[in-house]
């Protein structure tokens, strides 16, 4: 597989407002194949969001080099918009960006920007909504009717109509309910699937980040702290709570139960495998 | 039992529409008790909150809230019932008035007229109580999300109610912030004798709560001690409410016929509920 | 920045001006600039410029922070002497071009005006350097208090809460602004180039939903101040009383004494 996403030594600090200095970046180098799935976790104010918008273009670089498909992206600053169209983002709590009459108009607002228009653009929207699931009785009411859960989708539609390459997207089921989780969970996974995009998802919950995940980026103080597989960042239990992270709380029951029988697994990190692994022991099996 | 806020049939309708979202409730709260109530989005749980401190009042004639004594209809008491039942919300961004810390935090007792060295000591006791005394003199569009909602805490709390209700108070914050917030007002609880009612769709909030309300489609399916309602995943889970990782894997090795009961949150009374069931103790 | 609104420009320091009432200071602003523009001409101008000098350095604010105050208004500054420039016709003529005719007095006239321009934006930038804007809101509800008495007591107290609301609120939308604009950009939006018409028509992504989530903003904050018995202002106590001290008996004899000074020198000249 080829490397979609390459960062090179990526620097950068927000001068002057003192107050978000704390999102600086520092040194980040990682290279991301294609078609992955990666989570990124850490604190708030650890550097995720400004390393992501680096990845788009939407920041700029102090220095180093953020390598797309090959090219670097600041080659040509003029044809930075282009690069928008290769790496989506979707930002936090996307509804709040929605702003069209209708949800067709607002979904093909970014397919517009790359210059897509009449039968081609209609074809584009509803190409996204059948793939992600949003029906068609929809695409003619406002966006500002739908309920919470929808009105994300819709959002995160707008930017999977640009067809991007790479999706990113920062936080992306932060305040629904399960349902709405599901949703938004299943969405992105269809994505990925019918267009072989590459995945980076932002992320406080660990638990989430452990069934999705193929490799994890823990950042700290602005700092690449871990790059890693989703096993070899969640066995390091001790080294997350170090610097206020954590594991998947299914590991957390594991590592509590070792103390008592110091014979139990604690590498195990989503509910389906702990059931899996402790009906074994019950049904007399060895614990490794 | 001494009840501080009483619901007696209330429906609740916004405007003229007929589509009720509180359909007939019947509830009471007790003086010093640890209500959650939970529910997930559109349940009618917020507007739950807001009839308990008259922002909302009984669309049925035959309704009534009565906190401590007053009926909400009222419009001349509004004020008497704000100041025992304090109300936090979601957002925290959206509560604060002042651009200084404690000028925010001041904002309630200044409107009940009280003098100015009263709303000092209110104050500050307030901002030490929710340990945000050292930000006193900060701007809160510098604080993190969790700092603020503490402070819109502190803001209501300087009015000395005698109920505190939260809406939500952490779905807008991370892990960290939302820790301190529950930290916070679970202390209220236990070392001042407030009497609390959380609202959110976190199950695991509910671990501290002395009493559950489970609510879906504005009606009240399930009223509880913690341990009784959480013995009952399935219903939870049916009604759309998130239930904590813990919780669901004592669920699901239920379902796998192993003889275990749901009742537990935190990571170590699962593993020990695990460790009995599996004889998992050496030795 | 507007981002730093709640500060302003205040510069934290202790000094004497600092520790004034916001009440004095604003109206011996108000007094100093009155005395101002009662100046005859550049002569009867020394005397404020000397008192501008003492409350500059009385108040500990790098002198470098008023050159960048006087470089941003500089295009007016410039503008007022071009034209008063040209304005005078008595006196000894000392250019003459084309239509345009430079006069002694025209100099005079142009030098004066420039200079009552900036003793008036150094003097007000004392104010917003010692004053945080909360405290010139709380100076400007209590002095103009007095209205009450007209029945416009509501009224000011209106004026005041916005005022403090607009400066709580104005850095979260600012931000909220700039997280729209990255995000209709990350959709390909172009925001900077193209005619003036085309970048009006590209700010309507980012003004409709500022706008949505202003009102959203606005009701929940309505909720939020009922919910914290606000009622319109009635019978509000504030925690911060405002007290003259000897300090603000100071300021106001030394500021009157310059004003009589200016009065005295109006004659004489």
């Amino acid at each position: 597989m080829s490397n979609i996403i390459e960062v090179k030594n990526l620097c950068y600090s927000y001068d002057g407002d003192a107050q978000i200095v704390k999102d600086a970046v520092h040194n980040v180098s990682f290279t991301v194949k294609s078609g992955e799935i990666i989570g990124i976790i850490g604190h708030t104010g650890s550097g995720k969001s400004t390393l992501i918008q680096h990845l788009n273009g939407l920041l700029k670089p102090a220095s180093g080099e953020i390598i797309i498909d090959g090219k670097n992206i600041w080659d040509e600053p003029k044809k930075i918009k282009d690069i928008r169209f290769k790496v989506g983002l979707v930002f936090q709590y996307p509804e709040y960006q929605l702003f069209e009459e209708t949800v067709f108009a607002d979904i093909a607002f970014g397919p517009k920007n790359m210059g897509i228009s009449g039968v081609d653009l209609t074809k584009r929207v509803e190409d996204i909504c059948d793939i992600v699931g949003i029906k068609k009785e929809y695409l003619y009411v406002s966006p500002f009717d739908l309920s919470g859960g929808e009105k994300r989708r819709v959002a995160i539609a707008g930017v999977m109509a640009m067809q991007p390459k790479v999706l990113i997207l920062d936080e992306p089921i932060a305040g629904l309910d399960p349902e709405g989780r599901k949703e938004i969970l299943k969405m992105i996974s269809k994505y990925r699937e019918q267009f072989d995009a590459t995945v980076i998802i932002v992320s406080h919950n660990m638990e989430d980040m452990a069934v999705l995940a193929d490799r994890l980026i823990v950042m700290n103080e602005g700092n690449l702290h871990m790059y890693d597989t989703v096993y070899n960042v969640f066995t390091k239990s001790e080294e997350l709570e170090g610097i206020g992270l954590s594991v998947p709380l299914v590991t957390k029951v594991l590592t509590s139960l070792k103390k008592k029988n110091s014979g139990i697994r604690t590498d195990i990190f989503t509910t389906d495998d702990a059931v899996e692994y402790l009906c074994s022991i019950a049904a007399g099996g060895r614990y490794a | 039992m001494d009840s501080l806020i009483k619901l007696n049939n209330v429906d609740f309708s916004y405007g003229e529409d007929k589509n009720f979202i509180l359909n007939n409730l019947n509830l009471e709260i007790e003086r010093g008790s640890f209500t959650v109530v939970l529910g997930r989005n559109g349940s009618g749980k917020s507007t739950l909150a807001k009839l308990m401190n008259g922002l909302c009042k009984p669309s049925n004639d035959d309704g009534v809230v009565i906190v401590d004594g007053i009926d909400t209809k009222n419009e001349k008491t509004e004020i008497e019932i704000r100041r025992r039942v304090g109300m936090v919300f979601q957002n925290p961004d959206n509560q604060l008035v002042a651009t200084i810390v404690e000028e925010d935090v001041a904002f309630g007792p200044e409107n009940l007229g009280l003098t100015p060295q009263e709303t000092r000591k209110r104050v500050d006791d307030a901002l030490k109580a929710v340990g945000m005394y050292r930000y006193r003199k900060s701007t809160p569009h510098h604080l993190s999300g969790g700092q603020k909602q503490r402070v819109a805490i502190a803001g209501i709390i300087a009015m000395r109610p005698e109920c505190l209700i939260l809406d939500e108070p952490t779905a807008m914050l991370d892990p960290e912030g939302r820790d301190d917030v529950l930290d916070i007002i679970t202390k209220f609880n236990r070392e001042d004798g407030m009497t609390i009612v959380l609202i959110t769709h976190f199950m695991e909030e509910a671990q501290f709560a002395d009493r559950v309300i489970l609510m879906s489609d504005g009606e009240i399916i399930k009223d509880g001690k913690p341990e009784e309602i959480f013995s009952d995943i399935k219903t939870l889970e049916d009604i759309g409410l998130d239930v904590p990782q813990t919780t669901g894997l004592l669920y699901k090795l239920k379902e796998k016929g192993i003889d275990i009961t749901t009742d537990a949150i935190s990571v170590e009374e699962t593993a020990a509920k695990i460790s009995a069931a599996l004889h998992l103790e050496e030795n | 920045m507007l981002k730093d609104i709640t500060f302003g420009q205040f510069f934290e320091s202790s000094s004497p001006i600092h520790r004034m009432d916001p009440r004095s200071k604003i109206l011996l602003l108000i007094l100093n600039i009155i005395f101002l523009f009662l100046t005859k001409n550049v002569f009867s101008l020394i005397i404020p410029a000397v008192l501008t000098i003492v409350i500059i350095i009385i108040s500990g604010v790098p002198v470098k922070m008023f050159i960048k105050n006087i470089k941003t208004i500089l295009p007016i500054i410039i503008f007022t002497t071009l034209i008063n420039l040209f304005y005078g016709s008595a006196g000894t003529v000392l250019i003459a071009f084309w239509h345009f005719t430079i006069t002694t007095s025209g100099v005079m006239r142009a030098v004066y005006m420039a200079s009552r321009i900036i003793l008036l934006i150094l003097q007000s930038s004392v104010l917003t350097y010692t004053t945080t804007p909360n405290d010139i809101t709380d100076g400007i509800e209590s002095l103009l208090s007095f209205l009450k008495v007209f029945g416009l007591g509501t009224a000011v107290h209106m004026l005041a809460m916005m005022m403090t609301i607009a400066l709580r609120f104005i850095p979260t939308l600012v931000e909220e602004t700039e997280k729209i604009m990255s995000a209709q950009k990350a959709r390909g939006a172009d925001l900077e180039n193209g005619k003036l018409f085309d970048r009006i028509r590209a700010l309507i992504p980012v003004l409709i939903p500022l706008l949505i989530s202003s009102v959203r903003r606005a009701y929940e904050l309505a909720e939020a101040m009922e919910c914290r018995c606000y009622n319109g202002g009635v019978g509000r106590v504030r925690m911060k009383q405002m007290k003259y001290s000897l300090l603000d008996l100071w300021a106001a004899v030394v500021c009157v004494a310059f004003s009589g000074g200016v009065i005295a020198l109006n004659i004489l000249l």
